[in-house]
């Protein structure tokens, strides 16, 4: 029922919406101290296989990316070396040259600690506390920013980089989760790999691939039988109190839902074209989506088998209109 | 049972303790009362014996030989000594509660309420004591009521006065004990007691027996445990401390109660308490001729013990004599007509040899008798709990935990009843199957059609057909079956049969694969069978071997299979013959001994089957109902002898196994050095140039394999798969040689070794996942659907398997099994849940169900109404329901 409910938001806010000014995305991927060669690895993989998505697959300017990493001469694709003045000096320059509509992705990726009550990312060099990226994501000012912190012990984040326009993850939801995390794997591959789109829009959604990596956590926990010490929170609506399991109905998820690592809008969500048939179509797909958004709502005050003849009636509507776009977008007769 | 033990140790921890409080400084006492203390009782009856000639006036020297001479179980020459010494000195009362106490361990009840009424009336130290045991001997009679009233006046005495003696403060302790039945809250007061008269007196060893004593009715294990061993590091004879730690060895499930009470009776062979609780080890045994046996040499000390003539009229009845049993019932209620310890015992031991609706209906009548007798319908409703009688065995739960808060047993499965609120009751034709809501999706769609199967089947063989619905209650946590089991924690079975009733363990409460819960299943619906053929009187290692049997017949490499330590165990003359087979299970004596039993059983039950065809096993069955045993079944049906059966098992065995047997003659034990120590390549090179060696080849070609010489490995596995081609065990020759083959990159001949192990052991869950990768890279996609079908039954959480599983099945045309394997996907909550929709309604799509169809894909379009793939198949449903 909830992926159900999750559905018909995504469907109302992405679809029946005329497309908003959509800024550019800009990533920065920091892959921190790994401590041993298996985490160094590991952390490289990460954050390499995200970054290549990030510019291939979802068509990111690879102007916009910033990936460093422990060992920055391994990788053609490195920025630098994931020390606090060099992720300190990108933010910084960042900031000087973003639009105001803009979105700022931040993931970090590595080790964490909250040694004397200061959480903490681990760099080579000096590490990066909460405060210090507090400080930084001051100076983005009208931009949409998600936050990522996929470390161990990252809990500690949430609360000091909770704000407005901010989507913040962590991995765990204290400083005392401080075992090595299975959330950040599965979260870079819910926005790598097919599988998190659970509404078919045909792109991943933060809210989407936090949901697809808890849950896949969950799994793996359940499936070696050890009791879960890793519980990741999202934080949307700016209160500094992250939930485990965010509802866009009555809290967190909202904004989350709405953001997504593409350069531009794509997919279902195409209006614009010359051709005049194709645009009736786009327009009645546009009001087909609207009205089985509008059913959806309606379902529990409908009986059940009215409301699945209507929902038939609509879903065969659209399905019908999406085979003339397909048709017609391809040149088919 | 409880009450008449409480009663009985009461008088002798009155008796035992009272003498300490006085005369202390006496140096003549001081070695004897060390002696008695330290359980060295004859050189305490030597001691004590000379005071009384030397002091023939002195009390305490009298009530000390008695005493002594009582521990170690000679009540006649201690009533002697007491009535020598009433004679010497007539006017002094201070023997004669001793003196009763003493008539009364030989059931002399009449004059021992002489003897107690005597201290009373003529005001002896202990005539507090005295008063005491008038009660008990009235509740003992059957008039509870007036008893009470009398155990009701011990708390204004304690409160009243402040200077009472250790064995004053236990006489109110156990006063305030009984009272508990009527306010739970007492049995605190009188741990306290207690507790206060040990520290009033700390060689008042009696009141901590009756601590650990109360620890244990209280189910508090450990801590009665611990009461028992501190007496037994001061008295390490001490009858009543080691029959105490027998009792919490049995509590604990340990076979070493028996070794204890053992040596509780070497002391004191008279010790009645002692000689019942022995006779209920051999009941629960069902060696029912050797319980008898016990409870008539109890009676000989106390033809009136009501706790011996109840175990009893229960091994009667579990014999099938109805006469003896009710002669003995109604001996029993003419010495308490309110005796509901008697149904207590009657539904407690039908209950440990499974016949629980007859536990059932001897609770009713227990609790029938007192409406206060808490343990019965604490019984009654774990046994209606056992028989499907859901709503009411929970009422019954409920009274009994009102009334007696401390029975860990009814706690906890009222706590169980509470989880089981949240399990989704799924009917079948003859089955109702509980499971866990949060896995009740994926288990049905494997549980249901399996049960079902296999009553058919067996259904078929037997000629007899259980009452439907039987319930079956799946498990996701083990501590909950634990507790549907037993009422406790930490049974290591995987599942229960109680006829009407199933519970087991959810693949999900073990670790991955850690058993084929499908084999699991299987067997315990041959229990139902066998207890409803049997009328549960089946023994334990026949129902076994026979759930093990049929486990064989239902799945190829089903059931228990063979394995090394079996066939040691064999060589080592550690198996029991037919007639002890109980044992086995009941009371093992080393780790692996229940294993063995298990398939032990199973091969008597193949040579059974060899010999006088399947049909004899109803004909056996039947045979037990009517009340016969073993040995009378094996003459009856088999036209055998037991001692004739075990030489033709032995015979059966050796030749079986021949091969393999002598291949073990030198075996140490796998992983281990021949000198004990941990294998080397050397001493393992020596010990493999042997190559009739069966366990040095195994070791040498497993150690090859892992330090990455897997084409080194193969002569030595090749070898020992030759020499015990039977053993497909989870560290087989097989299994190592499919790893070097894979290693080496012959696939071929890994199928091969992969097929063979799985085929003699079906529950090898890496086996068959390794099978199907192999296979499926072949291309054989019958093969793959086959590994993986079989892997369901082993472990059904695995996401990657049922995926493959469906795709095989889709492209081969297989649509029921893909429609159920879709299904399973989708109850294992998939991230991308309208895809898993979608795929299910493809699946019924392919079966030609279209209104499954068009539901799930509506279902799958409602999350994701732009889902291309989904759309599609929802125009051709529409198309095709259009069309017909």
């Amino acid at each position: 029922m909830r992926a159900g409910v999750f559905g018909a938001i995504v469907l109302v806010t992405a679809l029946t919406t005329p497309p908003a000014a959509y800024g550019q995305t800009y990533l920065v991927v920091i892959a921190g101290l790994g401590g041993e060669p298996g985490y160094r690895e590991l952390f490289h993989e990460m954050g390499s296989s995200l970054v290549g998505a990030a510019r291939e697959r979802y068509a990111v300017p690879p102007e916009n990316v910033f990936f460093f990493a422990e060992r920055s001469e391994r990788d053609a694709a490195i920025t630098g070396r994931s020390t606090k003045a060099n992720v300190e000096s990108a933010l910084i320059r960042i900031a000087t040259s973003i639009e105001p509509q803009a979105r700022l992705f931040v993931v970090l990726i590595g080790h964490g600690s909250a040694q004397g009550g200061t959480p903490r990312f681990n760099l080579p060099g000096p590490d990066m506390t909460a405060s210090d990226f507090a400080a930084l994501l001051a100076r983005f000012p009208t931009q949409q920013i998600v936050f990522a912190n996929l470390t161990s012990a990252s809990g500690g984040f949430l609360a000091a980089l909770s704000g407005p326009r901010r989507t913040v993850i962590t991995a765990t939801r204290s400083g005392t989760e401080r075992n090595e995390t299975l959330f950040g794997g599965h979260f870079v591959a819910a926005l790598v790999d097919e599988g998190a789109d659970a509404d078919k829009d045909e792109r991943v959604s933060v809210l989407e691939a936090f949901e697809y990596a808890r849950r896949e956590v969950i799994r793996a926990y359940d499936r070696e039988n050890r009791l879960r010490t890793e519980h990741a929170l999202l934080d949307d609506n700016g209160d500094g109190v992250g939930s485990h399991e965010p509802d866009p109905q009555r809290g967190d998820g909202a904004v989350a839902r709405t953001q997504f690592l593409v350069a531009t809008r794509p997919g279902m969500t195409a209006t614009a074209t010359d051709d005049p048939a194709l645009a009736a179509l786009y327009a009645e797909r546009l009001e087909l989506n609207r009205d089985i958004a509008a059913l959806r709502l309606r379902k529990t005050d409908m009986a059940p088998d009215a409301y699945e003849r209507e929902l038939e009636r609509l879903l065969l509507a659209l399905a019908r209109a999406n085979r003339a776009i397909r048709d017609r977008e391809s040149g088919a007769p | 049972m409880t009450t008449v033990r409480r009663t009985v140790l009461l008088m002798v921890a009155a008796a035992f303790a009272a003498p300490c409080a006085w005369g202390a400084d006496q140096d003549p006492l001081a070695d004897a009362r060390s002696a008695y203390v330290a359980s060295r009782y004859d050189d305490a009856i030597t001691a004590y014996r000379r005071l009384t000639r030397s002091a023939p006036t002195s009390a305490e020297a009298a009530r000390g030989l008695a005493r002594a001479l009582a521990e170690t179980g000679r009540y006649d020459d201690a009533i002697a000594e007491a009535a020598r010494y009433e004679r010497r000195n007539p006017t002094v009362p201070h023997v004669a509660n001793l003196h009763g106490e003493l008539l009364a361990h030989r059931g002399r009840l009449d004059e021992a309420e002489r003897q107690f009424r005597r201290a009373l009336d003529g005001g002896a130290f202990d005539s507090l004591v005295a008063r005491l045991n008038l009660l008990l001997l009235q509740q003992r009679r059957g008039d509870v009521p007036s008893a009470m009233q009398g155990f009701d006046r011990f708390i204004d005495i304690y409160n009243r006065n402040r200077n009472l003696s250790s064995a004053e403060i236990a006489a109110v302790a156990t006063a305030v004990r009984q009272l508990g039945s009527r306010n739970p809250q007492l049995f605190q007061d009188a741990l306290r007691a207690y507790d206060e008269a040990i520290t009033t007196d700390g060689n008042n060893l009696d009141a901590q027996i009756l601590v650990g004593d109360l620890f244990l009715e209280k189910y508090e294990g450990t801590e009665a445990r611990e009461a028992f061993e501190a007496i037994l590091a001061r008295a390490p004879n001490h009858p009543r401390a080691l029959l105490g730690l027998a009792r919490t060895r049995r509590f604990a499930g340990s076979s070493e109660a028996m070794d204890h009470v053992n040596r509780a009776l070497d002391v004191n062979p008279n010790l009645v308490a002692a000689r019942v609780f022995r006779a209920s080890l051999y009941a629960e045994a069902e060696q029912y001729e050797e319980a008898a046996r016990e409870i008539e040499r109890a009676l000989e000390v106390d033809p009136g013990s009501l706790d011996a003539l109840a175990l009893l009229a229960a091994v009667r009845h579990l014999q099938g004599d109805r006469s003896a049993y009710e002669t003995l019932r109604q001996r029993l209620l003419a010495l308490n007509p309110r005796f509901a310890g008697m149904y207590v015992v009657l539904a407690e031991v039908s209950a440990r040899n499974r016949l629980y609706q007859e536990a059932v209906r001897f609770a009713q009548e227990g609790v029938a008798l007192d409406s206060t007798a808490w343990r019965a319908f604490a019984l009654l409703g774990i046994n209606q709990l056992r028989v499907g009688r859901m709503d009411r065995g929970r009422a019954n739960l409920e009274t009994a935990f009102a009334g007696d808060p401390y029975d860990l047993w009814t706690k906890n499965t009222l706590d169980l009843l509470d989880t089981l609120e949240r399990y989704d009751l799924v009917e079948t034709p003859r089955f109702r199957v509980a499971i866990d809501r949060k896995e009740s999706a994926l288990l049905a769609l494997y549980v249901n059609d399996l049960a079902e199967e296999a009553y058919d089947r067996l259904a078929g063989r037997y000629g007899y057909r259980p009452d439907p619905p039987v319930r079956i209650e799946v498990y996701p946590s083990h501590a909950d079956f634990s507790v549907r089991s037993v009422g406790l924690v930490g049974l290591g079975a995987l599942g229960v049969s109680f006829g009407p009733v199933i519970a087991m363990d959810s693949p999900s409460a073990r670790e991955r694969g850690a058993f084929n819960w499908g084999s699991t299943l299987w067997h315990e619906i041959a229990h139902t069978f066998h207890l409803g053929l049997s009328s549960g009187r089946v023994p334990r290692w026949f129902t076994e071997g026979l759930a093990v049997f049929e486990e064989r017949r239902a799945r190829p490499g089903w059931g228990d299979g063979i394995d090394p330590g079996f066939l040691i165990a064999y060589r080592n003359g550690t198996l029991l013959p037919v007639s002890r087979l109980n044992d086995g299970f009941t009371r093992p004596t080393y780790p692996e001994q229940i294993g063995h039993s298990y398939y032990q059983a199973s091969l008597v039950c193949e040579l059974i089957e060899r010999d006088h065809g399947v049909a004899a096993f109803t004909r056996m069955l039947r045979a037990y109902r009517d009340g016969q045993t073993t040995g009378q079944v094996f003459r009856s049906v088999l036209a055998i002898d037991l001692d004739t059966f075990d030489a033709v098992f032995d015979r059966y065995l050796r030749d079986r196994f021949a091969q393999p047997l002598d291949a073990l003659k030198a075996a140490a034990p796998l992983g281990e050095g021949a000198g004990g120590g941990r294998h080397t390549p050397e001493n393992l090179g020596r010990r493999a140039a042997d190559p009739t060696d069966f366990v040095a080849q195994l070791a040498m070609g497993q150690m090859l394999v892992e330090r990455g010489n897997p084409r080194g490995a193969i002569t030595y596995l090749e070898r020992a798969k030759e020499l015990f081609p039977e053993y497909a065990g989870v560290s087989s020759p097989y299994w190592h040689l499919a790893r070097a083959y894979t290693a080496m990159g012959d696939s071929a001949r890994a199928v091969s070794e992969l097929r063979v192990l799985t085929s003699l052991n079906g529950g090898h869950l890496e086996a068959l996942l390794a099978l199907a990768a192999h296979l499926d890279a072949h291309g054989d996609r019958a093969g793959v659907i086959e590994a993986l079908d079989k892997a369901m039954y082993v472990y059904p959480l695995d996401v990657t398997a049922h995926r493959r599983l469906a795709e095989l099945s889709e492209a081969v045309g297989e649509w029921p099994r893909a429609v159920r394997e879709r299904r399973a996907l989708l109850a294992l909550d998939p991230v991308d849940r309208a895809d898993a929709l979608f795929r299910l309604a493809h699946a019924y799509f392919g079966a030609r169900d279209l209104d499954q169809a068009r539901t799930w894909v509506l279902r799958a379009l409602e999350i994701a109404p732009n889902f291309g793939e989904a759309q599609d198949l929802l125009l051709e449903i529409h198309d095709a329901r259009q069309a017909r």
